[in-house]
C-alpha cells in the first residue's frame, strides 16, 4: 500500500463530493481489501474518528479487512440459487479449496466468499469467478471451474477459435491504414500508432487480434497513465468523443476506422481493458 | 452529439432519427444482459462480429446489442428482424447460417425455438407462449434499444414524456397525473407514488430537494431492477427528470448495488450522454429547469432498502434506520426533503405520461395501476423476467408463462417478496397478484421476486434460509430484531436437525409475532413473514421434522443422512452395499441388502428404485448410480445362506398368533418380521399359490419364477403357516379369525380388481380387464390375446400386459393407447423402452370414446386425440379432447388397465371402514384400521403401488402389530436413520471418476426375446459393477468417517466385519 495513492483517492472523492463509502470502495478495488493503515489515513484526512470509519467498513458486506487471494470466488446464496442447490456448491468449493467461506487459501490463490444475490437468478446456482459468470453450476463442475481459473479465464476465452478474428483499421482522419505487416503480434499484422505521455513519445504497436491486450512500445509506459494517440501518417490526434465506460477509469477513448465497416474504440489508459467494437458506426 | 437548446430541437432530432429508420433492413439482435452474458452472450457477439467482418457483411446486416429481454433460461439467444424469429441457446457454429438466413429474409427451421412441452415450433418470437402471455410495457423497450445509444431511446419515443411535461410547464398537473395513474411504489410496500410526490412538492424549495432512485436491489431472487438499469438506463433518467420538475427537486441520486457492474457502466454512459445532449444539468432544453443526477454505489447491506437507512448510506454512514417521523420527504439526505422511489417505479413514469394516466390505471386493478415485472425463478421451466398487468393470477404466471415445473417434481409453493415476504402454496394459485391480495395471503409483493418451489424444496429449510439471511442483515439497532431473528434461526436450525419438540413450534410462532410487533423498521416488522407463512401453510412439514424426524424434500442433512437410504421406503443402506461392491466384498454387501429387505432378488429386478432418483451423483449433475442393477449383481453372486436372520426373541408355545390376509410382498414381509420378533402367524392366500401380484401380475421375463419361488420359500419358516385357496369374505371372516384365537389381523389383500372404462360394449368377448388377462396367463398359462391387440393405460400393468400379449402366439401387433404424453406415463421408463424395442407401438394423447363390436365380438375402438390443457390438482396437465379428431383402430383383443382397485365390497360388513376411493381406511402413522387389532397395508390401502412400498408396509405392520400385542403405544417418535457403519473407501483419483458414466445392465437382443419368457435383463459383469460402484460419491462418509483424533481405523474394523 502506498500512502500517496490512498491520499489521492481520498482527495479525488472529496473533490467530487462523494461519501466515505465511495472512498473505501476505491481503496478496496485497488488493494482487494481495506488495509488498516489505509483506514487510519482516511480517518485523519477526512477528520472523522477512526471508530466511525471502522464502523462503516465493517457494516457493509462487500468490504473485507483481510487480504484476499489472487482469485475471488463468489458463490451466490440468493433464494433462487439456494433452492436449486447452492449450499452443496458452496460446500464443494470449500472442500476442494480446503477453506471456509470468507477465508483465503494459504497459498493466497483463492478467496472463497458467499454473496446474498448476484441478480442472475434465472441461471442459478451462479458462481462468479474474477468477474466471470458460471451458470447452473452443479457440484460436479466445481473442479473444472477451479482448473479453468488456474489456467487463466481471459486466456481460455481468447483461445476459443470460433471467436478469434483480426481487425484491419485505419486513421479516422486520413483513412491511411494503421496496419504494420512487418511487425506481427499474436501472429497477425499489428496496429502501429504514435503515442505520447508524461513527456515522452514514440511508437506503440497493438495486437489486431480482437480481445487480445498485447502491446509493444518504444518506451515504458506506466500502468494507469493516460496516453495520447496519434496517427503516424497525418499526425492527427486519435482521441474520440466518448470516455471509457468503466466507472473507475473514465479516460478518453481512442477511435479507429474498421476496414470492414464501423469503428473500434479502445481506452487510452494503460492497463485498462475498456474497449468497444461498434460495427454500426457512430457509437451514439 | 450537439447540445439541444430547446424542446423544438429535441423534436427535430427525433423526427430525423425516425425518418432514417429502415424497418426492412436485415438486423441481428443479441441480448447481452448479465444473465445472457453468463450463458455466453459475449462469445456469441464476438462470433457474430467475426462473421460479419470476415464475410464482408457489415454494411448489409445491422447488429443490435441489447439489455435483458427476460427469457434468461434460453440464453444466449438471437433474434432476427424483420422476421421476428427467435433462436434460443445459439451455438457459435450456427452463426454463419443465421446471418445468411436473415440476409435472405429466411428462417433456419431446425434452430427455431420449440416449446419444450408440446414440441411446437414457433417462427415468430411474439407467438412463443412465454412472451405471448405477458403484457410487456417496460420490458418491450429492452428489445428495441441498445442501452448505450441514446439515439435508439429517442427514436423509440424516449424523452417524449419529458417534452410534454416541460411544454406544459405545470407542476401540479405532473403530480396529479401520477396520482391519477394509480402507480404504486414497485419497491415493495406499494406506497402511492403520486401521494409521495405531492408531499415532497409541498415542502419549501429554498433548501433544495433530493430525488433518489433506489437500485439497491437487495431482495435475493429479484433482478428486474438490474435488467431495467442495464437495458434502458435513460428511462430512469427521464423518469427522475419528470419527477424533479413536478416536485421542484434539484439533485438526484441513483443508489445502486456494487454487485451490478454492467448496470453502473450503462448508467454512467447514459448520464454522460444526457449531459452532452443538454437533458441534464442547468437550463435543460433551454427551459431554465435544472436537475442533475449522480451515482452512489451501495456496499451490500439489505437494510439499506429501508429508506432512512438508505439515506444514511448515501451520506456515507452506517446504514442504520432511524425513527420516523420526520419522514424523508420532510428531512432526508443532509436534512433536505427527499423522495425515494425504486428503479421500476421511475421507469414507469415516462411510460404513464406517454400513454396517459387514465390508460395506465386501466391496465391494472382498482388502485393498482400498470403492469409489474416479476423475476420468475427457482423450480420453473421458463425462468426469466415476466411482466403482467396487476391482478393476473399466480397460476397464470407459473403455468402459462413459466411453463410449469422443469421436471417431474410438482410445484409446491411460490415465494414472493424475498426475506420480507412469504410462501404461497399451490392450492392458492388462483390468487390475483396485487399488493392487497398478497398481503392478505401472508406475503407481500416486494420488489417482484417470485421463487418457485417444488417437492424438493423443504419449507423448514426455506424459513431457516431467510432467517439466516435476516439475522446477518439485521442492523442490530432494535433488540427484538437482533436477538429475535437470531433465536428464530436457532429454533429453525434445531427443527431441521431433528432436535426440536412440538413446543418449539409454538415458541417459534410466539417469537415471530413478538418481533413483528416490536421493531422499528420494515426489515424487522416483516422479518417474521417467512416463518409465519410457512407455519400457516406447511405446518405438517414442520411437524414431520419434529415428530417423525423426516425431511420429505431430502434437504435437511441431519435428517436425511445418505439420500439413497432415506429415499428407500425400507431404509436399505444402499451406500453400504455399493461400498462393499466397490471393494469386491459381495457377502457383506448381501448382508446389508438382506437385513433390510426380505426380497433382495425380486427388488434387484423389479424395484422402482426411489434411491436412484435421490442419488446425489444424479442431483449433482451426472447420472445416478445404478443401485438396482448392483443389487441384482450381488444377489446373483451370493448364496442367500450367508445371511443369518437376527431373531430378537424365540416364539413362545401358546403365544399370540397373527392372521395375515394375503401372501404378496406386504403379507409375507409382515409374517417374516413377526417371526423374527417372536410371533407366529398364519398367512391366508386366496389363490392357489403364494406371491400375490409378484406372481400373478409381473411377467416371468422380468422376474423369473424360480428366483421368485426360492425367495418366497425362504420366508416360510417354522413360525409361518401358509393356507392357500382361502379368501377373506368367501372362506373366512375377521370375526372368525379373532374368535379362533388370532390376536391381530393384517389385511394385505392387494388391489385385484380392474377399473372399468364405463363404455358400452366393455363386456363383449375380446375385452379383458388387465388383472384377469395377466392372472390367466401367469397363474394358469391361458393365452387370451390374438390378432391385433390394444392396451389402454400407461402404468406398469399396461406395459406388462403389452409385453405378455406380444409374446403369445397368434398375436400380430400390440398397441398401447395412453391419454397423456409418454413423459407422464406412470410405468418405469426402462420397461416402456423395453417393450417398444420389442415392437409394441405407442399411441399417446389418445382416449377411447367407443368400443366397436361386430356380431357380439370386439371389432375395434374409436379414439379421440387430446391436447394437454390446464394443470390439474395433481400438478399434471389435463388431457383435453380435440373435437373432430376421432378415428378408429381395428382390434381383435383389448386389454383395459386404467387402474386397479381393491376388491373389498364386504369390508364394511366386517366393521372395517372404507374410503371414498374404495380402499381400506387406516391411520398412515400406525396402519391401524377402524377396528381394534386389525391393521392394513399395501395396495389395499394405497391402490396399485410398487413392490418396495408393499414390503415397507409389511415391515411397518410387523412393528405395529408387535407393539399392539405387547400393549405398547403404537405412535412413537421417529429417529433419524443416519449412516453408522464405516466402510473404508477405495482410493481413486478424481479424473478417473470424472470420466466414468453410468453402467446399464446388458439385455437380450429384442428380436430374440419377444417370442419367449426368458429373462430380458442380464447381470452386470464384475468389471462393470466395480466401476459403477466406485462412482458412488459416498455421502455416508460425512457421518461415518473416523475423525483423525478419534478412534483409529482398526478399532472400527470389527464393526464392518
Amino acid at each position: 500500500m502506498k500512502k500517496e495513492e490512498v491520499l489521492s483517492i481520498i482527495d479525488k472523492h472529496r473533490d467530487q463530493g462523494d461519501g466515505l463509502i465511495s472512498v473505501l470502495e476505491e481503496i478496496q478495488t485497488k488493494y482487494s481489501y481495506l488495509p488498516a493503515e489505509a483506514l487510519k489515513l482516511v480517518a485523519e484526512r477526512t477528520g472523522r474518528s477512526a471508530v466511525d470509519v471502522y464502523s462503516v467498513a465493517t457494516f457493509y458486506r462487500s468490504f473485507s479487512l483481510k487480504p484476499r487471494g489472487k482469485h475471488l470466488c463468489l458463490v451466490c446464496q440468493g433464494t433462487a440459487c439456494h433452492v436449486r442447490g447452492a449450499p452443496q456448491v458452496e460446500k464443494e468449493f470449500a472442500r476442494q479449496l480446503q477453506v471456509q467461506p470468507g477465508e483465503t487459501t494459504p497459498d493466497r490463490e483463492f478467496t472463497l466468499e458467499t454473496v446474498n444475490c448476484l441478480g442472475a437468478c434465472a441461471l442459478g446456482p451462479v458462481v462468479v469467478m474474477d468477474g466471470h459468470y458460471f451458470s447452473n453450476v452443479r457440484t460436479s463442475r466445481v473442479k473444472s471451474i477451479l482448473d479453468k481459473t488456474r489456467a487463466g479465464l481471459d486466456d481460455a476465452e481468447l483461445k476459443a477459435d470460433l471467436r478469434d478474428f483480426v481487425l484491419t483499421v485505419s486513421c479516422p482522419r486520413c483513412n491511411h491504414s494503421l496496419m504494420d505487416p512487418h511487425h506481427p503480434i499474436d501472429g497477425s499484422p499489428s496496429i502501429k500508432v504514435t503515442v505520447a505521455t508524461e513527456g515522452e513519445h514514440g511508437w506503440l504497436r497493438l495486437s489486431a487480434l480482437y480481445g487480445s491486450f498485447t502491446v509493444e512500445s518504444e518506451f515504458g509506459i506506466r500502468t494507469d497513465a493516460v496516453v495520447d494517440f496519434f496517427c503516424p501518417h497525418c499526425h492527427a490526434v486519435l482521441k474520440g468523443a466518448s470516455l471509457c465506460p468503466l466507472p473507475q477509469c473514465r479516460a478518453p477513448m481512442v477511435s479507429m476506422i474498421v476496414r470492414a465497416g464501423g469503428v473500434v474504440q479502445i481506452c487510452s489508459r494503460r492497463g485498462c481493458k475498456g474497449h468497444m467494437l461498434d460495427l454500426n458506426g457512430s457509437g451514439v | 452529439m450537439e447540445r439541444l437548446c430547446s424542446i423544438e430541437e429535441l423534436k427535430r432530432l427525433r423526427a430525423l432519427l425516425v425518418r432514417d429508420v429502415d424497418d426492412r433492413r436485415p438486423r441481428i439482435v443479441v441480448c447481452a444482459g448479465t444473465a445472457c452474458q453468463a450463458s455466453g452472450a459475449n462469445s456469441l457477439l464476438r462470433a457474430v462480429k467475426k462473421y460479419l467482418i470476415e464475410a464482408n457483411l457489415v454494411e448489409k446486416v445491422a447488429l443490435r446489442i441489447t439489455g435483458c429481454h427476460g427469457f434468461c433460461e434460453m440464453g444466449p439467444f438471437l433474434l432476427t428482424e424483420p422476421q421476428n424469429a427467435f433462436y434460443a441457446r445459439v451455438a457459435l457454429e450456427d452463426v454463419p447460417r443465421l446471418v445468411q438466413a436473415v440476409l435472405a429474409d429466411a428462417y433456419v427451421e431446425d434452430l427455431l425455438y420449440r416449446d419444450p412441452v408440446t414440441g411446437e415450433k414457433f417462427r415468430r418470437c411474439d407467438d412463443i407462449p412465454f412472451f405471448k402471455n405477458q403484457q410487456r410495457t417496460l420490458l418491450e423497450m429492452n428489445r428495441k434499444i441498445d442501452p448505450i445509444r441514446v439515439y435508439d431511446y429517442i427514436t423509440h419515443g424516449g424523452y417524449q414524456a419529458l417534452e410534454e411535461v416541460l411544454s406544459r410547464r405545470n407542476r401540479e398537473w405532473v403530480v396529479e397525473e401520477v396520482k391519477r395513474s394509480a402507480l404504486r411504489g414497485r419497491g415493495g410496500a406499494g406506497f402511492p407514488t403520486g401521494l409521495k410526490w405531492e408531499m415532497l412538492a409541498r415542502q419549501p424549495k429554498d433548501r433544495g430537494k433530493f430525488l433518489v432512485c433506489n437500485a439497491d436491489e437487495g431482495d435475493p431472487g429479484a433482478y428486474m431492477d438490474r435488467s431495467i438499469l442495464e437495458g434502458n438506463p435513460h428511462s430512469i433518467i427521464e423518469g427522475m427528470l419528470i419527477g424533479a420538475f413536478g416536485v421542484s427537486a434539484t439533485q438526484g441520486v441513483v443508489y445502486v448495488r456494487n454487485e451490478y457492474p454492467l448496470a453502473i457502466k450503462h448508467l454512467t454512459i447514459a448520464l454522460r450522454q444526457a449531459h452532452d445532449l443538454g437533458l441534464l444539468g442547468n437550463d435543460i432544453l433551454g427551459t431554465g429547469f435544472a436537475f442533475d443526477i449522480k451515482i452512489v454505489r451501495g456496499a451490500g447491506a439489505f437494510v439499506c432498502g429501508e429508506e432512512t437507512a438508505l439515506i444514511r448510506s448515501i451520506e456515507g454512514k452506517m446504514g442504520e434506520p432511524r425513527q420516523r417521523p420526520p419522514f424523508p420527504v420532510q428531512k432526508g439526505i443532509n436534512g433536505k426533503p427527499t423522495a425515494i422511489n425504486n428503479v421500476e417505479t421511475w421507469a414507469n413514469v415516462p411510460l404513464l405520461f406517454r400513454m396517459g394516466a387514465a390508460k395506465f390505471a386501466e391496465m391494472g386493478t382498482k388502485g393498482n395501476g400498470g403492469c409489474k415485472v416479476f423475476s420468475l425463478v427457482g423450480k420453473i421451466k421458463n425462468t426469466g423476467l415476466v411482466e403482467v398487468p396487476m391482478g393476473t393470477t399466480l397460476g397464470e404466471v407459473v403455468h402459462n408463462i413459466g411453463g410449469g415445473p422443469p421436471g417431474k417434481a410438482k410445484i409446491k409453493a411460490v415465494q414472493t417478496g424475498g426475506p420480507s415476504g412469504g410462501c404461497i402454496p399451490a392450492s392458492r394459485f388462483d390468487l390475483p397478484i396485487d399488493y392487497d391480495s398478497l398481503a392478505q395471503a401472508g406475503s407481500i409483493m416486494g420488489s417482484g421476486g417470485m421463487i418457485v418451489m417444488d417437492e424438493n424444496t423443504c419449507m423448514v429449510d426455506v424459513a431457516k434460509y431467510f432467517m439466516n439471511f435476516l439475522k446477518d442483515e439485521s442492523c442490530g439497532k432494535c433488540f427484538t430484531c437482533r436477538k429475535g431473528t437470531q433465536r428464530m434461526y436457532e429454533i429453525l436450525d434445531d427443527i431441521s436437525k431433528g432436535q426440536a419438540t412440538l413446543e418449539h413450534l409454538d415458541l417459534l410462532e410466539e417469537l415471530a409475532l413478538a418481533v413483528k410487533d416490536t421493531t422499528m423498521c420494515g426489515l424487522g416488522q416483516t422479518a417474521s413473514n417467512p416463518v409465519l407463512s410457512t407455519l400457516r401453510y406447511f405446518r405438517e412439514e414442520y411437524e414431520e421434522h419434529v415428530y417423525e424426524k423426516k425431511c420429505r424434500a431430502f434437504v435437511c442433512k441431519d435428517l436425511v443422512g445418505a439420500p439413497c437410504q432415506a429415499a428407500c421406503p425400507i431404509d436399505t443402506e444402499a451406500w453400504r452395499y455399493v461400498a462393499h461392491v466397490a471393494r469386491g466384498e459381495y457377502e457383506q454387501a448381501y448382508q446389508a441388502i438382506r437385513e433390510a429387505n426380505p426380497f433382495p432378488s425380486v427388488c434387484g429386478r423389479v424395484c422402482s428404485h426411489p434411491c436412484e432418483s435421490r442419488c446425489r451423483s444424479g442431483t449433482a449433475g451426472k447420472q445416478p448410480i445404478a443401485i438396482r442393477a448392483l443389487k441384482r449383481f450381488v444377489t446373483d453372486r451370493v448364496d442367500p445362506s450367508v445371511y443369518r436372520p437376527r431373531r430378537t426373541k424365540a416364539v413362545q408355545p401358546g403365544g399370540p398368533r397373527v392372521a395375515i390376509i394375503g401372501s404378496g410382498p406386504a403379507g409375507l414381509t409382515a409374517a417374516h418380521y413377526l417371526s423374527l420378533a417372536g410371533y407366529a402367524s398364519t398367512v391366508f392366500e386366496a389363490d392357489a399359490q403364494p406371491g400375490g401380484m409378484l406372481v400373478s401380475g409381473i411377467p416371468a421375463y422380468r422376474l423369473p419364477r424360480d428366483t421368485l419361488g426360492k425367495e418366497i420359500k425362504s420366508l416360510l419358516d417354522e413360525n409361518v403357516t401358509l393356507k392357500c385357496n382361502t379368501a377373506l369374505g368367501r372362506d373366512i371372516t375377521i370375526d372368525e379369525l379373532l374368535n379362533d384365537g388370532y390376536r391381530a389381523v393384517f389385511l394385505a389383500i392387494g388391489a385385484h380388481k380392474s377399473r372399468a372404462l364405463n363404455l358400452k360394449g366393455e363386456d363383449v368377448p375380446g375385452v379383458f380387464p388387465a388383472i384377469e388377462f395377466l392372472k390367466s396367463f401367469n397363474l394358469r398359462g391361458q393365452k387370451q390375446a390374438r390378432g391385433r391387440v390394444g392396451v389402454i393405460g400407461g402404468g406398469d400393468s399396461a406395459v406388462d400386459a403389452a409385453g405378455v400379449a406380444l409374446r403369445q402366439e397368434g398375436v400380430d401387433s400390440v398397441t398401447i393407447f395412453y391419454r397423456r404424453t409418454r413423459d407422464e406415463m406412470p410405468a418405469q421408463k426402462k420397461d416402456i423402452d423395453s417393450v417398444l424395442e420389442e415392437g409394441v407401438k405407442l399411441e399417446t394423447l389418445m382416449t377411447p370414446v367407443r368400443i366397436l363390436t361386430d356380431k357380439g365380438r370386439l371389432a375395434g375402438i374409436e379414439c379421440v386425440r387430446n391436447r394437454l390443457g390446464e394443470v390439474d390438482a395433481g400438478g399434471r396437465r389435463k388431457p383435453v379432447p380435440i373435437p373432430g379428431t376421432e378415428h378408429v383402430f381395428l382390434l381383435d383383443t383389448l386389454i383395459v388397465t386404467i387402474g386397479d382397485v381393491p376388491a373389498i365390497e364386504f369390508m364394511n360388513s366386517m366393521g372395517i371402514e372404507v374410503t371414498d376411493w374404495g380402499t381400506v381406511k387406516m391411520d398412515p402413522a400406525t396402519l391401524a384400521t377402524s377396528r381394534a387389532g386389525v391393521f392394513a397395508g399395501g395396495d389395499v390401502v394405497t391402490g396399485p403401488n410398487t413392490v418396495v412400498q408393499a414390503i415397507a408396509a409389511g415391515k411397518k405392520a410387523a412393528t405395529m402389530i408387535g407393539r399392539y400385542l405387547r400393549g405398547e403405544d403404537l405412535k412413537q417418535p421417529g429417529v433419524p436413520l443416519l449412516p453408522e457403519v464405516y466402510v473404508e473407501p477405495v482410493q481413486l483419483d478424481d479424473d478417473a471418476l470424472a470420466e466414468a458414466n453410468r453402467v446399464e445392465p446388458p439385455v437380450v437382443a429384442p428380436a430374440a426375446r419377444r417370442r419367449d419368457f426368458n429373462e430380458v435383463e442380464l447381470s452386470l459383469s464384475v468389471e462393470d459393477a466395480t466401476r459403477e460402484a466406485r462412482r458412488c460419491l459416498r455421502c455416508d462418509l460425512e457421518f461415518t468417517q473416523p475423525k483423525e483424533d478419534a478412534v483409529p481405523a482398526q478399532a472400527t474394523a470389527g464393526v464392518t466385519a
